[in-house]
């Protein structure tokens, strides 16, 4: 063995304490992994469209013009609509939707999913009612619940987030209850009560982060799932109402529409897949990496 | 087996209960009186009371519920006001379809999903591999309605192999009802598939490490054989309770699935309930969707007891 390489193994403890932690360089890994270098970049590249649809279609998703149902050419790449309107700038239109439903629904979702499941490792009596309740919620089948909330609230923007709000609870409080309940058992956590640290430091400062990171990768499953509520409801008619433009709406319109121009639901689908199979995959790389201990 | 059941009924009756509770609620919460919304046109206020008082609207709520959950268990599923037709009679003259569909569904989830598990965990060449890893990561990843929408597509728009929309009773008549119903059946089953292939595959890869397998080995059995008869006959076991949970998600995917395939089932009478605002024959559908997942639930757990002598019920 070298002096250098004596040197290095003696600074290394050293270095690693200032180094990124180890829980932050997993997630580090898995945007790494092929799969999620690819999920990545599709993911930034949809998000990027969607952030500045507003600047490269300057005219909004409502342009229409005589020339409808056009297929496919140079000018209209995912073709025209019924009224002329390009199909591409409203797909992109509609990924902005999406994107935004999946930005309020999703960490509203786990938020109080989380709350609820760690209150009830807290206060198990709380805890055997929240169980009760999750039970509940996954006794409907999912797009039943999803027509309740339609039912009382109509359809439109506001019912599809609270729709896929709802149904995000039982799998966020499960998972945050379970993991509490897994570290409020560890000998670190009973070491720090008996060291006298108060139950709500030992919450905030042990339990919480350590039972986060199941949480953020089911977040990343559950987006997959958002998207997949939303255009269901809109296939069905019962989403996002026109004029504004959402995947799922547009590709009701498109199958309605699939013999006068055949090529009319392909372009939302493909944003859509796209969507969804770079979001899946990069949920299925942080399940691996950062899930795994 | 008694035992589970008797430790099981509190929480299956307590979810069946408070679903029928949101069920009831659901018209109560919705916004406009529901009298007002089937009289047409200017009504007197006085028919508008005879209406509520003949609906059972001007009852304190608990008594409504008490009422209406009393003539649910009589039999009596109440009217729909806006088809003007007796509640069950509409849900039995759409059940058929639904059967079809959920039974033909089914049955091609199994085949499906153990083809491509038990292959998925045999020996496999690099490209079979690589093939069956994308079917099942795809089949996981979409719903069965864009599964319709791209077979659709495939074979009833751009190649006009079978019909797209519409149907035709199977038993009445097997050969063009089977064509009907092949498409969304397939759709329906392909997302389902996938996640009983991913388990029969991950419990093959785990039962090639046991004992008997190393015994089975060095007896001289053949690969195959030992692929066929011990490891396979041995996972497909787990498959069996997917199938189970699974019809939850059957139900709900055959909601959008109808809508999707012009089928006149159950799926697409809730669907059209909702857009009419029929609550008296949507509460009665949302209901027994709830009880029917959780029959199903219940089934696939004594379905696995059955299977695993390891598992005991109690």
């Amino acid at each position: 063995m070298s002096t250098s390489d004596i040197d290095a193994a003696v600074a290394a403890p050293a270095r690693r304490r200032f180094a990124v932690p180890a829980s932050l360089a997993r997630y580090g890994a898995a945007f790494r992994t092929p799969r999620g270098m690819v999920a990545t970049a599709v993911l930034l590249v949809l998000v990027a469209l969607a952030l500045l649809a507003p600047v490269i279609f300057a005219g909004g998703y409502d342009v229409q013009s005589s020339d409808s149902f056009a297929g496919p050419s140079g000018a209209h790449l995912f073709g025209t609509d019924e009224l002329g309107r390009d199909l591409l700038v409203r797909s992109v239109y509609g990924l902005r939707t999406d994107l935004l439903l999946v930005l309020l629904a999703v960490p509203v979702s786990g938020i109080i999913g989380s709350l609820l499941g760690l209150s009830g490792a807290v206060w198990p009596r709380f805890g055997t009612l929240m169980q009760r309740f999750f039970d509940i919620i996954i006794g409907f089948p999912s797009f039943i619940l999803a027509l309740c909330v339609v039912v009382v609230l109509g359809a439109n923007f506001t019912s599809t987030v609270v729709a896929i709000t709802i149904l995000g609870l039982p799998g966020f409080g499960r998972l945050a209850r379970s993991g509490a309940l897994e570290q409020q058992g560890r000998e670190y956590v009973i070491a720090a009560r008996t060291l006298g640290v108060s139950r709500r430091r030992i919450l905030t400062r042990h339990i919480v982060p350590n039972t986060a990171d199941p949480l953020i990768v089911h977040a990343a499953i559950f987006a997959v799932n958002a998207v997949f509520i939303e255009s269901g409801l809109g296939l069905l008619g019962l989403g996002v109402q026109p004029p504004q433009p959402s995947l799922g709406s547009l590709l009701n319109n498109g199958m309605r529409h699939v013999r006068e121009m055949g090529f009319y639901p392909i372009g939302p689908m493909l944003v859509l897949l796209l969507l969804a199979l770079s979001l899946s995959m990069l949920s299925d790389s942080l399940n691996e990496r950062v899930n795994r201990r | 087996m008694l035992r589970f059941l008797i430790r099981k009924l509190p929480s299956v009756l307590g979810v069946t209960v408070v679903a029928s509770m949101i069920a009831f609620a659901l018209p109560r919460l919705a916004p406009g009186d529901p009298a007002v919304a089937l009289v047409e046109g200017d009504a007197s206020p006085e028919t508008i009371a005879a209406l509520r008082s003949e609906m059972g609207l001007d009852l304190p709520l608990w008594q409504q519920y008490l009422k209406w959950v009393g003539s649910l268990l009589h039999g009596d599923l109440g009217t729909s006001y806006i088809l003007n037709r007796p509640v069950g009679d509409l849900i039995l003259g759409r059940m058929d379809s639904t059967l079809e569909l959920t039974i033909a569904a089914t049955l091609l989830m199994v085949a499906v999903g153990m083809f491509f598990g038990v292959l998925g965990g045999s020996r496999l060449t690099p490209w079979a591999r690589a093939f069956v890893d994308s079917w099942n990561t795809f089949f996981l990843a979409v719903p069965a309605y864009l599964v319709g929408l791209i077979l659709i597509l495939v074979f009833g728009i751009y190649t006009r192999v079978l019909p797209v929309s519409g149907e035709m009773s199977v038993l009445q008549n097997p050969n063009f009802g089977l064509q009907y119903l092949l498409l969304p059946a397939l759709a329906l089953a392909l997302p389902g598939a996938a996640v009983v292939a991913r388990l029969v595959q991950t419990s093959m890869l785990t039962n090639r490490g046991e004992d008997y397998v190393d015994l089975a080995i060095s007896k001289g059995v053949s690969p195959r054989r030992i692929t066929v008869r011990h490891v396979a006959r041995n996972s497909l076991g787990t498959a069996a309770v997917v199938i189970g949970l699974r019809i939850g998600d059957l139900l709900a995917g055959a909601l959008i699935i109808e809508q999707v395939f012009a089928r006149n089932g159950l799926g697409s009478l809730a669907v059209n309930a909702v857009q009419s605002r029929d609550y008296l024959l949507l509460q009665v559908l949302i209901l027994l969707a709830v009880v029917i997942a959780i029959l199903a639930q219940l089934a696939s757990e004594i379905a696995l007891a059955a299977l695993d002598p390891r598992i005991r019920l109690g």
